[in-house]
């Protein structure tokens, strides 16, 4: 197919052409990961901006050795040392980095649609790391690659989704992405987090967990934030693990081999326990290094032609 | 493939011949087979790398190793060319180190798909020596580069364009000289 | 004096939707008839000079009243002030507005009220009413010197910008205002159960990943101070109803006869959650666009008259504060310059609201209810009024709005239907022509 995208901002809005087309890109990338010498020339003289308004090590530093490795030039902005800080709008900021002729940005904000906003201001190609509570599309299709290096085709597969699902980006994107590649998705959690209006996602949900595990190909455990249990949302992290928390004794009532998907940082004990972290079903770490390949498709895609862009 | 055929310049037994004869002067170039892998350039560098590798099995008994290379990432028209090539995966399954290379392609022209697959090579290890194979070269070098083993050389002009058919892909094994449109 | 021949006159104080010719004299409406001759208007202008315009194919209006704009002045004057504000609803086709008492200070003391008359007289464009807050500072918790505000000028006591959360407060707020015989503006939101949000919970806040304000931050304190208002016998307005819940109980409040009215704005009878975008900081505003079937609710609310008034909100803000990500944009819709024509487009040309029910409720029921001259074209009314053409396109651009801020999801559209001259007290303060 034809790549015509100039930005990704969420999965709701791709196809399942285009989908299939980042992750079948991606699978070159994760042979060139693999390799001792793991450089390219390709992206030679294209530089890509990163600008993180939240902390995250893990998400932006895969990026980065995304860029790295195809040979883009790359830079940060993290908030605490920038203008940022001393009250400079996001608009501002990214004016200040369309100057210096990026050719792409990376950015992770809190707001909800900042990956958008950025893309109606700025020239630049824009890749969502994570905004707000609306999408987190990269960490959808380094699940979705993890899926599929597994189980090859995904349609009729039935994942399983776990935890904060209001408040969660990755369930937003895995939802959309996984629905259009054909897999069945259960979204699980309380009431609290999960809560009527959800529906909006077009996939089925329930209140309870131990219903939902048998036959599940994939069960994704998300992170709870531990904060919400102030707001009221959960009463204790006890009985949210007793309810929520996935461990290798509950995984058996799927009755198949079943993979196991986080996107961290894992509170162990809490949404998993850590005898399931660290067991082979888990492809926490695989997902990491898959992490990286499929942030190299999408940086190539978006950065490696110059003409071809179409918004 | 757009364009109009100007004329036929091999034929199935021409190619047959042709890369009979490269197989015979891979063996004798390199005295043997002894380190020897070869290494097919997508895309139609790889069907002609297995027949290359048949037609050595059949001579000398030897199956080479085999790898296939994608040079879409080493490409150097980036900020050029007006879409986003598909890249396809690289699959070496064998160390290069101290080995005797032997690319493989269908059409050597400007040089440049040559020295992105030289790149290409260089960042898999560090083979003994590279050796290129073609099945046709049409002249037009842009760079110093020239291949080892030959199966035809075409003279051509710019406006014209070959076509290398191979049963794998195409449903046929024909070389063609085309004119370009406009 | 102005004869204002073959114009479509349209006044529901009298009863009144003809073709019809006006006379205006000494700033006041001087006489209305099927037609009048040239000598006959002569005499009666009494040696003034006669200005004669021709109306025919326009409608004339009593001047709208918008009882909630936000003219930011004294203290925000980059988003708006109270000049370019009275501009902007002369050019709306608004003659009076109220302005709210969120400004920077609060209006909560005499000489403030003064301050935002003055500042209105001066402009002399719509006449400013002043609003003064319920409680110092808006903190919730002390009640304003209500007698004093009202001997200053003020039309009605509102924290609109923020509910009042004390419904202790509430109550005494609703018993003391009774020595003014002024209303008491409800701005019905629970802090609690808003929290922060930023649209409207619901499938779209869902989808978009954005907070979400549920109806009920907003039913729950409509049924508390319908409740107050009971137990008081205080005389209530509810500001900018967005939702069924808040009209049903409305509805039953004013069966048993309460001293309530209510106000919808303009925006919540055209849009609904299903309009926001991520990137469309233009229709983010509290409270929030609800779904579709609320909107059917208001308008049906409308229609019959559990809803009492139209009202703009006007909240202006700079470009720089809503070219921000949705969540991060402040709450507020442009409105004085737009609403007449955007209900036009959207509600009166497909004939689903009448222009008799426009004017009941965008003048006379505001005139009404805040003691204010106006509301009606009646013989020896102040010549408040607005010549209309609904036929004429309204083309919304950046250039050519009278107020600082250009937060309207309407710009760059065409609106069909527009004022195009605008008289108060007999005097053309707006003229497209």
């Amino acid at each position: 197919m034809l790549w015509q995208r100039k930005h990704i901002l969420g999965l709701e809005n791709l196809s399942k052409e285009e989908i299939s087309h980042i992750l079948q890109t991606a699978k070159p990338m994760k042979e060139v990961l693999l390799r001792p010498l793991k450089k390219l020339p390709t992206l030679r003289g294209k530089s890509v901006m990163h600008l993180f308004y939240e902390a995250s090590t893990r998400t932006r530093t895969s990026f980065e050795t995304a860029g790295k490795i195809l040979g883009a030039d790359t830079a940060s902005i993290a908030v605490a040392q920038s203008s940022v800080s001393k009250g400079e709008s996001l608009l501002d900021t990214a004016k200040t980095i369309a100057a210096m002729k990026v050719d792409l940005v990376v950015i992770r904000h809190a707001a909800s649609g900042a990956a958008a906003f950025l893309a109606e201001y700025l020239q630049a190609g824009i890749i969502n790391a994570g905004d707000g509570q609306h999408e987190h599309p990269t960490q959808a299709l380094l699940d979705m690659f993890t899926m599929q290096e597994e189980f090859g085709d995904l349609t009729g597969k039935k994942v399983v989704i776990i935890g904060d699902i209001l408040h969660s980006r990755v369930a937003r994107s895995n939802a959309w992405g996984l629905t259009k590649m054909g897999a069945e998705v259960t979204l699980v959690g309380p009431p609290t987090l999960l809560p009527p209006e959800m529906k909006a996602l077009g996939v089925k949900m329930s209140h309870n967990l131990d219903g939902e595990l048998e036959g599940a190909d994939v069960v994704m455990a998300l992170r709870l934030q531990l904060e919400r249990q102030q707001s009221g949302l959960f009463p204790s992290l006890r009985e949210y693990s007793r309810l929520y928390g996935i461990s290798s004794q509950k995984l058996k009532k799927t009755g198949r081999k079943t993979i196991v998907l986080h996107p961290g940082p894992m509170n162990r004990g809490v949404e998993i326990s850590s005898e399931l972290a660290d067991s082979p079903m888990a492809k926490i770490e695989e997902q990491v290094t898959n992490g990286v390949a499929v942030r190299m498709a999408l940086i190539y895609l978006l950065a490696g032609g110059t003409s071809n862009v179409m918004a | 493939m757009e364009g109009i055929t100007k004329s036929r310049i091999m034929d199935a037994n021409g190619i047959r011949r042709a890369l009979t004869r490269i197989a015979h002067e891979i063996i004798e170039k390199n005295k043997g087979t002894l380190d020897v892998v070869l290494i097919g350039v997508r895309r139609r560098g790889v069907p002609l790398a297995e027949r290359l590798q048949n037609l050595i099995l059949e001579f000398e008994g030897v199956k080479l190793p085999l790898g296939i290379l994608d040079i879409t990432l080493y490409r150097d028209d980036f900020s050029t060319i007006g879409f986003q090539p598909v890249v396809h995966e690289t699959d070496v399954p064998f160390d290069v180190q101290g080995k005797q290379v032997i690319l493989v392609d269908d059409v050597l022209f400007t040089g440049r798909t040559a020295r992105a697959a030289l790149d290409a090579m260089m960042d898999l290890g560090r083979p003994q020596r590279i050796q290129l194979a073609v099945l046709v070269d049409r002249g037009h070098r842009e760079l110093p580069i020239r291949a080892d083993y030959v199966g035809k050389n075409v003279p051509t002009s710019r406006r014209e364009s070959v076509s290398v058919c191979l049963r794998e892909v195409d449903d046929s094994d024909e070389v063609l000289l085309m004119e370009k449109p406009g | 004096m102005l004869w204002l021949k073959n114009v479509q006159i349209v006044d529901p104080a009298q009863d009144l939707a003809a073709v019809r010719d006006i006379l205006v004299k000494d700033a006041r409406i001087f006489e209305i008839s099927v037609t009048f001759q040239e000598e006959e208007v002569q005499a009666k202008a009494e040696g003034e000079t006669l200005e004669v315009l021709d109306g025919e194919g326009r409608l004339l209006f009593p001047g709208l009243i918008d009882v909630h704009t936000h003219l930011r002045e004294p203290g925000q004057e980059e988003k708006e002030d109270i000049a370019s504000g009275a501009q902007a609803a002369v050019r709306g086709g608004f003659t009076s507005v109220l302005a709210m008492a969120n400004t920077k200070p609060v209006i909560d003391q005499r000489a403030l009220v003064e301050f935002v008359r003055a500042q209105g007289e001066r402009a002399g464009l719509a006449r400013v009413y002043p609003v003064a807050a319920v409680t110092k500072g808006m903190q919730g918790q002390e009640l304003v010197e209500m007698m004093d505000l009202a001997a200053g000028g003020a039309v009605g006591f509102s924290d609109d910008g923020h509910g009042i959360q004390n419904a202790e407060v509430m109550r005494l707020a609703l018993e003391y205002a009774k020595l003014s015989c002024l209303p008491i503006i409800s701005h019905c939101e629970d802090d609690a159960l808003a929290a922060k949000g930023v649209m409207h919970k619901g499938l779209v806040s869902a989808r978009l990943g954005l907070k979400g304000i549920p109806s009920c931050a907003e039913s729950v304190m409509v049924a508390r101070d319908l409740m107050l208002a009971e137990e008081t016998s205080g005389v209530l307005h509810l500001a900018h109803i967005s939702c069924r819940q808040s009209v049903d109980l409305i509805r039953q409040a004013k069966k048993k006869g309460l001293n309530v009215t209510a106000e919808v704005n303009p925006h919540h009878l055209i849009f609904c959650d299903e309009d926001v975008q991520l990137t469309k900081t233009s229709l983010k505003v509290n409270p929030p666009l609800r779904t579709a079937d609320d909107r059917e609710a208001l308008l049906e609310a409308l229609l019959e008259g559990t809803i009492d008034m139209l009202a703009t909100d006007h909240a202006p803000h700079t470009w720089e504060e809503k070219a921000r990500p949705f969540a991060e944009a402040p709450f507020g819709i442009n409105g004085l310059e737009t609403s007449l024509a955007a209900v036009w487009h959207y509600l009166i040309a497909p004939g689903i609201l009448s222009v008799k029910r426009l004017l009941e409720a965008w003048s006379l029921a505001p005139a009404r209810r805040f003691g204010l001259a106006g509301g009606s074209l009646k013989p020896g009314q102040r010549a408040d009024m607005v010549l209309f053409d609904p036929d004429r396109t309204l083309e919304i651009k950046i250039e050519n709005l009278a107020s600082k801020a250009q937060n309207t999801p309407f710009l760059h559209t065409k609106l069909q239907g527009c004022p195009v001259m605008t008289w108060v007290g007999g005097r053309l303060v707006a003229n497209r022509e």
